[in-house]
């Protein structure tokens, strides 16, 4: 093994085909690019954002093959053959917002909005995992995601509200 | 009043906001700094080589280059810049975490990997990074900085008092450093469009970064565009031009590229400012009845070797009471740290956390209700000037506040749950100045019965836009939907800094203004609904434009030349007739688990004095949001120094602890709802700091009711109340 590696010469490019949102996306990829710099510097899909680059806040969030992942972890290599979808994925294809999204509006979930695509596929995903039980559960599988705001209280009635909603 | 939905959130939750790093213009390149590694010194080698023999890089800026970039001065010294220190032009490291290049790439892996290969070697020299360190120079405010608003406040004869006094409380409090840490990274994307330089940022000052830029470049300041419909939070830490920016610019022109910043979040934390540290000793004089004699606050602030951030701790400290009694004393410690700046309620948190605590001990040694007390030593008119207040409903909020969280119930002795669980309750209030700047305002109606304003401020997630439109909405009666407000953009109208909780009573003020401008220009009567689409038909034209500037009553005009100059212009609290300040009760209870003592907060109440709500929606939110900042000031933020490294360790979102979801519990928003028509015509004081003031002292009192432990310094940690 090298004492040292000449990262110099690391320009070696990974094909890579991956869904976005339900389109198929062919790209030659560096293997340190994250999926999230590829989302927001190669595909324009801005919506997910930088807020740590080390899987710490959650502003990142987007699902691969339905489950939240953190997008800045994630070599973009790694989603050959998956599905990822965005914030910009959520919505329905006349632009109507999904029943989370809304509950977002309705409760005032966020202010400066920047951790809230975030937020909303976390959002999403702690519904669809069966964790928006009671109120103390949806608080401990929302914790991933930080709002520097302090909009947590909305954020709890939103997701409550799409839980009760979604379960009928 | 509207009960509006916030402006903007649709495009919020949908991702479609853009904020200014969601900017990729063609052909863009992306820029890395690198950081110095040492606590203060000299570089005496940077050894490029290696990282310029990364494929894909373009540039890099040092301060072996001439970059001809002129420092933009400190923003509180008549400058545009959050300190004075411009890095890159010199070999001077300041303090750790400086940047002494930038490295510029075709792509960010490449920048990133290059900016790691740039090795420098240093000659050091020792630092201090606490107030009691070696080297520490100590200097007293009123003679560093001989401005008026800055000198000690005294009324009476405090010392006299003090020691006349039959209960006497004594205690130093401390609290920070602290970091503001938005969500959105510090960033910006530059682009040279011929000889205009277009910039699109996160910030709370568009004007300061143009007027900054083109100072920095030795530009015409119509030559720098900037760009920030969205901020993604902002705290304080983006209110003034930052050091990335000029050589970003530098950047751009010489690669011929527009070029993207965006900082990693451990840069942030020596890139911008912080609050610093504070150390507080308060004395508190009071008679056998729990009538309160002297007050004695005297406050030592973190500063950097370069700026003294003006301080202005003892401004509340003065007045939160009817205190026969005062003398503030507020000095600077020079560390060698980044220069310390605005965070959220800078002075105020710290002052009310060591005032509103001291108070507590003192209710505790004579046996007064805190409440009670605070009631019976509230102030009618100004302690400090003699002056009246605005409006000032204190007692209001204590009164509500108590009602809504059952503070009757309360006894000396606290409770305990079946489990153990010690419970405490406490309260504090907290006072923040209505602060007004010279703002313009552009209304422009069109004859399909829409309204655009253009107006002089900042969308940071506080609901500007959101105010302005009710406002506007409400004026003319029309559908809040007819409503367009732009804000942050220097290519509309110019801006002053968006901080200070100014913004509300600021901006109102010139949309009143230019509101009774466009109804003269529509035909309309003063009051009353208005058919703008038929009005503006009728005069014949495609659009009727008015527009007003506003400032502080008293304010005198070169004040706006300052404004248009994106430089500071503050007006109050004092004011010509009088003094103007928001104010606050806040009521905590605490639970302290019993065998890890962990402390939660499962519910606190808040009351604000904050003139009429001007937006009931985004009003409530600040208020919840400010209380989520007071439960992590007092349990979770600190950033940490080491004397042995310099700079600020726990540099990352995991280390540097702020709150999560599960961290908070119910939070209860009231208001007052008084007009105050003395301050403006649209009855408005300001929100968003003041609701944060107190709060940390209303959990340290709650702590100390739950367990008899005065903790004295924050964050209160688990091993203070084993």
């Amino acid at each position: 093994m090298p004492a040292r590696i000449s990262v110099a010469r690391m320009t070696s490019e990974a094909e890579t085909a991956f869904t976005v949102n339900g389109t198929t996306v062919r790209l030659g990829l560096d293997p340190r690019e994250s999926l999230l710099d590829v989302l927001r510097e190669r595909l324009g899909l801005t919506g997910a954002k930088k807020g740590c680059d080390h899987g710490q806040c959650g502003a990142c969030t987007v699902h691969l093959d339905g489950r939240r992942v953190v997008s800045c972890l994630m070599p973009a290599v790694q989603a050959n053959g998956r599905s990822v979808t965005t914030i910009e994925g959520v919505s329905g294809p006349g632009g109507e917002l999904h029943p989370l999204q809304q509950a977002f509006v309705d409760h005032d979930a966020l202010q400066c909005g920047y951790c809230t695509p975030g937020q909303v596929m976390s959002g999403l995903a702690c519904i669809a995992e069966g964790h928006a039980g009671d109120d103390d559960e949806i608080r401990e599988y929302m914790s991933g995601n930080l709002c520097r705001c302090g909009a947590y209280t909305g954020i709890l009635a939103a997701v409550r509200a799409a839980a009760t909603q979604w379960e009928g | 009043m509207t009960r509006l939905t916030r402006v903007g959130a649709r495009e919020k939750v949908t991702g479609a906001a853009r904020y200014g790093a969601d900017h990729t213009p063609e052909g863009v390149a992306y820029a890395m700094p690198v950081v110095a590694t040492v606590g203060k010194g000299r570089i005496t080698r940077l050894d490029t080589e290696a990282a310029a023999a990364v494929p894909g890089v373009l540039l890099i800026l040092s301060h072996l280059d001439n970059l001809g970039i002129i420092p933009a001065g400190y923003i509180m010294a008549d400058g545009y810049a959050f300190q004075s220190l411009q890095p890159l032009l010199d070999d001077r490291v300041a303090y750790r975490g400086q940047p002494i290049a930038l490295v510029v790439a075709d792509t960010l892996v490449a920048a990133t990997q290059a900016a790691g290969l740039v090795r420098a070697e240093y000659e050091t020299e020792p630092f201090a990074v606490e107030l009691g360190a070696d080297g520490a120079e100590t200097v007293l405010q009123e003679e560093a900085i001989p401005l008026p608003f800055l000198a000690d406040i005294v009324v009476g004869d405090a010392e006299a008092a003090f020691e006349g006094s039959q209960v006497r409380v004594d205690g130093t409090y401390e609290s920070g450093p602290q970091h503001q840490v938005p969500m959105e990274l510090i960033g910006s994307v530059v682009e040279w469009q011929e000889d205009t330089v277009v910039v699109h940022e996160g910030t709370q000052s568009v004007g300061a970064l143009r007027g900054g830029l083109a100072r920095q470049l030795g530009i015409d300041p119509d030559r720098v565009q900037v760009i920030a419909p969205y901020v993604g939070g902002a705290f304080g830490q983006k209110n003034a031009l930052q050091p990335h920016l000029a050589p970003l610019a530098v950047a751009a022109r010489r690669a011929g590229r527009p070029v993207k910043l965006v900082l990693p979040r451990a840069h942030t934390f020596h890139a911008a400012s912080f609050r610093p540290v504070a150390r507080h000793r308060v004395r508190l004089g009071a008679d056998a009845s729990g009538r309160l004699l002297a007050v004695i606050h005297e406050v030592d602030q973190q500063a950097s070797r370069h700026d003294l951030l003006p301080a202005t701790y003892t401004e509340i400290t003065s007045r939160l009471y009817a205190v026969p009694n005062f003398r503030g004393r507020q000095r600077h410690v020079k560390t060698d740290a980044q220069t310390p700046g605005y965070m959220r309620a800078p002075f105020e948190h710290s002052a009310a956390f060591a005032m509103e605590s001291a108070v507590d001990e003192l209710c505790q040694a004579i046996g007064r209700d805190p409440v009670e007390f605070r009631l019976a030593n509230d102030a009618e008119v100004d302690p400090v000037t003699g002056k009246p207040f605005s409006s000032r409903h204190l007692a209001e909020c204590l009164r509500r506040g108590a009602e809504l969280f059952g503070w009757a119930a309360r006894t000396p002795e606290p409770p305990r749950d079946v489990d153990g669980t010690m419970i405490g309750w406490g309260v504090a209030t907290g006072a923040y100045p209505s602060l007004t700047v010279p703002t313009l305002a552009r209304l422009r109606a069109d004859a399909g019965g829409r309204i655009v304003a253009e107006v002089g401020g900042h969308e940071i997630g506080q609901g500007i836009t959101t105010v302005l439109t009710c406002a506007i909405a409400d004026d003319l009666g029309i559908d809040p939907d007819a409503v367009t407000v732009v804000v942050g953009d220097t290519r509309a109208v110019p801006h002053h800094l968006t901080a200070g909780a100014w913004g509300t009573n600021s901006t109102l003020r010139a949309v009143h203004a230019a509101l009774r401008e466009l109804r003269a220009g529509l035909g309309a009567a003063a009051a009353g609904r208005v058919d703008v689409a038929a009005a503006v038909t009728a005069s014949g034209r495609d659009e009727v434009v008015v527009e007003a500037v506003t400032q502080g009553p008293g304010q005198p005009p070169e004040m706006i030349d300052r404004m248009r100059a994106g430089l500071v212009a503050l007006a109050g609290p004092e004011y010509p007739d009088y003094v103007s300040f928001s104010f606050v009760a806040h009521f905590a209870e605490v639970r302290i688990e019993p065998v890890t003592r962990r402390i939660r907060v499962p519910r606190v109440v808040s009351v604000v004095d904050c003139g009429r709500v001007a937006s009931p929606v985004t009003a409530e939110a600040q208020v919840r949001g400010a209380v989520v900042w007071g439960i992590g000031a007092a349990l979770r933020e600190r950033s940490e120094v080491d004397p042995r490294y310099g700079g600020f360790l726990n540099t990352d979102m995991a280390e540097y602890v702020i709150p999560v979801n599960a961290d908070i519990g119910r939070i209860d928003v009231a208001f007052v709802n008084e007009p105050d028509f003395v301050l403006n015509p649209m009855g408005v004081k300001n929100l968003g700091e003041v609701a944060l003031v107190g709060v940390a002292a209303a959990i340290a009192n709650a702590v100390h009711h739950a367990t008899g432990r005065r903790v004295r310094r924050l964050p209160i940690m688990v091993e203070h109340v084993l």
